[in-house]
């Protein structure tokens, strides 16, 4: 068995796992709309970082989500050989060196925590925080390590911002996902990070159970959803059938939901093909803005919070439905018991992937 | 049991498959470089035209491959694509920060490259393969890492992991590509040494 837990998170809406959770228990967004940020001088909603300085932001948050999370755990484990760091992110400190962005975050990371091994960066879209986690898994279950500490971040930039204007893909609003106005995304910036380990003892509170995880590509299109989902099906039938879980054992799904026209569409469709429409599902891009290569490990965290809680979280910008395919999106705030949850992603290059995790 | 049953190499001035070379670069035809290598394999796929070199690179080393093994008895969801590099997708990045700085017209063509698993989505798109997908970034090179991998890879459905390491930056070049198969006539038993000496980066 794999344990995933010892979850962090660093946005907006709060410096810990505690206040990220609390906030969005209160249903706070982290979005709020910043003058002059757009290409052309729009003011545009974003879900910024404002508590800490720009310059080197990116390593600045995955040091302190990182520590944040290593003092949930035995604090042997973070040096160990048999520890290999993962981080999720698709542009990394492209600001200070966009020949190199990745490179000095790394180094750093190296020398103050010690690491054993060089940390492995997935950078994979959209997809990169669900994937990390599930790579993470597989090098544990293969032998290969013991533990994995998959840490997301991703800030935001004008390179980013300007290209997603580009495309037309940018709200004027913050974001509603699966919402029938829904009009683009809200990018945002965090990090988060889990700890993946054999050993259920090296957890200060009692961590939950991950399951093999998979991905599948859409063999459609660059940066356009596949119109029958083709991809996210075929990567939640794969996730679902190789562990044995039927459609009827989930109470929750984590969506990707970015809120673009195509994307939501595209999930709806491929949740009506897999048998899941009756199953409360969210988006927390409401909460936290698209933050790219965190987003699939910050929806995680959240996810096991709301697990760990057993509280559905409203999906924050919804309000009618907004695609072909039936829902049940999460209108309110409600209690419920939740033993398996479903966390999905897509995004640019036609990548789709799905994990699954259970109570203990 | 698994093996490598092909490679290829591409640098600034040579195309070469299972360490034979193929092609040398012809500086007279003003023709670029990886055009000259399409055109070389004798395909019809005007997307190839559209890409950024990251994935016109992935695609001509899949073309290659596909040479000396065409890959049609895999269903098609099981060959996975594993690829990495060192500096993400930093020859596009530039192009596109060159588009609203200099130019002042952010480019969504561009934009839609700065990503550096676009290339694995050209390849699915081109050989509708619909598998298993990983773009890690590494300092360099990492046998290791590759071999492992590609063993998860093989052990959790795949048949078949087409992988490599795709390095552009600034006119410098050097892609190693590799297929791994469970059944392996022609190959040789994967492992770090075998995938160190193929790659000779």
């Amino acid at each position: 068995m794999i344990y995933i837990g010892a979850e962090e998170i660093w946005s907006p809406l709060g410096q810990n796992c505690n206040g990220n959770f609390q906030a969005v228990a209160e249903n706070r967004s982290g979005i709020s709309l910043f003058p002059q940020a757009g290409f052309n001088g729009e003011t545009l909603p974003l879900a910024r970082i404002t508590a800490l300085p720009e310059k080197e932001k990116f390593g600045n948050l995955v040091e302190r989500t990182l520590q944040n999370t290593i003092d949930k755990i035995d604090s042997a484990i973070v040096s160990s050989d048999r520890t290999i760091v993962i981080i999720s992110s698709t542009k990394g400190d492209l600001d200070t060196d966009i020949r190199d962005p990745f490179g000095p975050a790394v180094a750093t990371l190296l020398a103050k925590f010690s690491l054993a091994h060089e940390p492995l960066i997935v950078s994979n879209a959209c997809i990169s925080g669900v994937l990390a986690i599930n790579a993470g898994r597989q090098l544990i279950a293969s032998g290969f390590y013991d533990h994995a500490i998959v840490v997301g971040c991703d800030v935001v930039s004008n390179f980013v911002l300007y290209g997603f204007q580009s495309l037309f893909a940018v709200s004027a609003e913050a974001c509603m996902p699966f919402d029938a106005a829904r009009n683009g995304v809200t990018l945002g910036e965090g990090c988060a990070s889990v700890v993946l380990s054999r050993d259920k003892s090296i957890y200060h509170d009692s961590p939950l159970v991950l399951y093999a995880g998979t991905s599948a590509n859409d063999a459609n299109h660059i940066s356009g959803p596949s119109r029958t989902g083709e991809g996210l099906f075929r990567s939640v039938k794969k996730t679902l059938e190789s562990n044995g879980i039927s459609a009827g054992e989930i109470d929750f799904i984590s969506a990707h939901g970015t809120a673009t026209v195509f994307n939501d569409e595209m999930e709806s469709i491929a949740f009506d093909r897999l048998g899941l429409n009756n199953v409360p599902l969210n988006s927390l891009k409401g909460y936290f803005g698209h933050t790219l290569g965190a987003a699939g490990v910050i929806e995680t965290a959240i996810s096991m919070q709301m697990m760990r809680k057993d509280l559905l979280v409203k999906s924050l910008g919804y309000q009618q439905s907004g695609t072909s395919k039936s829902l049940n999106m999460i209108t309110d705030n409600r209690p419920a018991p939740l033993k398996v949850i479903l966390k999905t992603a897509s995004g640019f290059g036609g990548c789709n992937a799905s994990l699954v995790f259970r109570t203990l | 049991m698994s093996f490598v049953t092909a490679y290829c190499h591409i640098d600034e001035n040579l195309c070469s498959l299972n360490g034979e070379v193929l092609l040398r670069k012809n500086e007279e035809t003003g023709e670029t470089w990886f055009k000259q290598i399409y055109k070389a394999l004798a395909i019809e796929y005007p997307k190839f035209y559209k890409m950024d070199l990251i994935s016109q690179a992935g695609f001509l080393g899949s073309e290659l491959i596909k040479k000396v093994n065409p890959l049609s008895a895999y269903a098609d969801d099981e060959v996975a694509l594993l690829f990495g590099n060192k500096q993400s997708s930093a020859d596009t990045d530039i192009r596109f920060q060159e588009s609203y700085l200099e130019k002042k017209t952010p480019s969504p063509s561009l934009f839609v490259y700065t990503l550096p698993n676009i290339v694995l989505g050209e390849i699915a798109i081109r050989n509708k393969w619909y598998g298993e997908n990983m773009f890690v970034v590494l300092p360099k090179f990492t046998p290791e890492f590759f071999v492992r991998y590609s063993t998860i890879l093989m052990q959790s459905g795949a048949e078949a992991v087409l992988g490599g390491w795709l390095s552009i930056l600034e006119g410098k070049v050097e892609v190693f590509m590799f297929l791994i198969e469970k059944a392996g006539e022609n190959g040789k038993s994967l492992n770090e040494l075998l995938l160190t000496d193929y790659a000779g980066l």
